[in-house]
């Protein structure tokens, strides 16, 4: 493996092109995130959130500014940065274990290649499923494959876009579990997106808020709390309450999501 | 979606009983009919009569022979243009420019009806087996293009993203998500295809052949023996209805993946 590298976002913008005109979707996002870090990003539906990890995901080209994942710019995607969607994208032609072995880097020879799809299986606890098809599994398990198929490259940084927005509450919160164990075990840099402001808390290390339209970072909390966090502690219900006031403070009715 | 796998459902006798009951109430009037003298036999033989033909048929070998001669057709024409029409198809659905110079000429040519052909192809190719066959992979190719075309466009843009952020190349993302994305919809393309190629042998045979399912029916018309001819009629239903189970079958083998057909059986 190479050294962990650092990624860095300096100064970045994206317009998209309307019939109507351009518009900007990001405007001067700078985030420098270290190697190991867990990293949380809140914002309101259509704020950019989603575009900014396709942008580190090297899927959509920066408009200005740039990405450095380590000395490198990002301008496509790769195995490096493992992404993980709302939906969870698995091919339905494909069993539990042949999804996750479609994510294995091409030059590894097979035995190689199956040892990891094994300890990959285990890792996200779907240990006996390995031949089940996506349509028999349930939206969590879905979501547990597509996180094997993403780590399963070894990548660097992993990208979660809204991984869990999809599920019911209580699986949401033992995915959230698992997806913290796993970070724990992997070691990687995580960038989780996410509406959720509990959710947010409960993951990350930082958390960032995100204003709307154009999107920008307005606010970086850290969130000093040991793991496992307690979602009923007073000092996670007052980080929570802080973000909680960035979007819907009283005073600040202009700024409404 | 928290589906688990659906149980096989437990048909009623009485389920696989209903397809049968209209066909053997018609035949049950047909028959009562012929025996009242309501039909004449030189128009319409009873279906007795006809079933003891069927078995005269069989015995002689004279019914399986003609079948296998236009069935041997039907696989070699439907081959052809089954297969020109996947290349083709993946072709057009694959490139843009290629499409855009293709369509204008299959738009012209696709709404012909096979029939149409024959009498040109026999002009050009001569009464021998190739007109035949060739009509048949004329009247193949059509669905079959259409569906693969179909099919590659239908290809779920997600399931593209993925493949790039795993760095597939174009081969894999050819064999492991292009093609079993189209293959639900080249299926259906492939029944419409065969369904069309089987009528097609049986059009040209009855324009010019000495063999063959269609031949047989034509000859008993000529030397008036309808009980012969309408044997000929059920064997083409039969044989068709065969062949299309067989395709059926074998589609479900290949897309068990596909919840739509989880739970049937």
């Amino acid at each position: 493996m190479t050294k962990p590298m650092a990624l860095q976002i300096k100064n970045l913008s994206k317009h998209f092109s309307l019939s109507q005109g351009e518009l900007t979707v990001l405007k001067n996002v700078d985030l420098t995130v270290q190697p190991g870090e867990f990293i949380s990003i809140v914002g309101a539906s259509g704020c950019g959130k989603s575009t900014l990890l396709r942008l580190i995901g090297g899927l959509e080209q920066v408009s200005e500014g740039q990405i450095l994942f380590g000395d490198t710019v990002i301008q496509k995607p790769g195995l490096d940065r493992g992404m993980v969607f709302q939906e969870a994208r698995l091919y339905p032609w494909f069993t539990v274990e042949e999804n996750i072995l479609f994510g294995c880097r091409n030059n590894l020879a097979d035995a190689e290649k199956q040892q990891l799809v094994h300890d990959h299986i285990k890792l996200v606890g779907l240990s006996g499923f390995e031949k089940a098809y996506p349509h028999q599994l349930s939206g969590g398990m879905q979501q547990r494959t597509a996180i094997a198929r993403a780590l399963v490259s070894r990548p660097q940084v992993l990208l979660l876009d809204e991984p869990f927005g999809a599920l019911d509450a209580l699986t949401r919160i033992q995915m959230q579990q698992e997806i913290l164990r796993i970070w724990q075990e992997e070691k990687i840099t995580v960038i989780l997106v996410t509406h959720d402001i509990d959710e947010a808390v409960f993951l990350g290390d930082r958390v960032l808020v995100m204003s709307n339209r154009p999107g920008t970072f307005k606010k970086t909390l850290s969130v000093p709390l040991a793991r496992p966090r307690d979602r009923n502690s007073s000092a996670f219900l007052a980080l929570r309450k802080k973000i909680y006031d960035e979007f819907f403070s009283k005073k600040k009715t202009g700024d409404r999501p | 979606m928290t589906s688990t796998p659906p149980l096989k459902p437990k048909h009623p006798f009485s389920f696989y009983l209903l397809p049968f009951i209209l066909p053997i109430l018609l035949i049950t009037v047909w028959q009562l009919a012929s025996n009242l003298d309501w039909l004449k036999p030189s128009i319409l033989p009873s279906p007795l009569v006809i079933a003891q033909t069927l078995l005269d048929l069989l015995k002689s070998g004279e019914l399986v022979q003609n079948i296998s001669v236009s069935l041997l057709r039907v696989l070699e024409g439907f081959a052809m243009g089954a297969g020109l029409g996947l290349i083709v198809g993946f072709a057009m659905g694959l490139s843009n420019p290629m499409e855009r110079s293709l369509t204008l000429i299959t738009g012209l040519l696709r709404p012909i009806p096979t029939i149409a052909w024959i009498p040109a192809l026999i002009l050009w190719m001569g009464i021998g087996e190739s007109s035949k066959v060739t009509v048949i992979a004329v009247g193949s190719f059509w669905p079959v293009l259409l569906s693969a075309i179909q099919g590659v466009h239908s290809t779920d843009p997600k399931y593209l993203e993925v493949a790039r952020i795993l760095e597939k190349d174009r081969v894999t993302l050819l064999t492991k998500v292009i093609i079993p994305s189209a293959l639900p919809s080249i299926f259906t393309g492939l029944r419409v295809g065969m369904g069309i190629a089987w009528a097609s042998v049986v059009g040209a045979e009855l324009i010019a052949a000495s063999s063959g399912i269609g031949f047989m029916i034509m000859y008993a018309r000529e030397v008036s023996q309808p009980d012969v001819m309408l044997v000929g009629v059920a064997a083409i239903g039969l044989t068709g209805l065969l062949i299309d189970f067989l395709l059926l079958q074998l589609q479900r083998r290949l897309l068990k993946w596909n919840s739509a057909w989880a739970g049937e059986s």
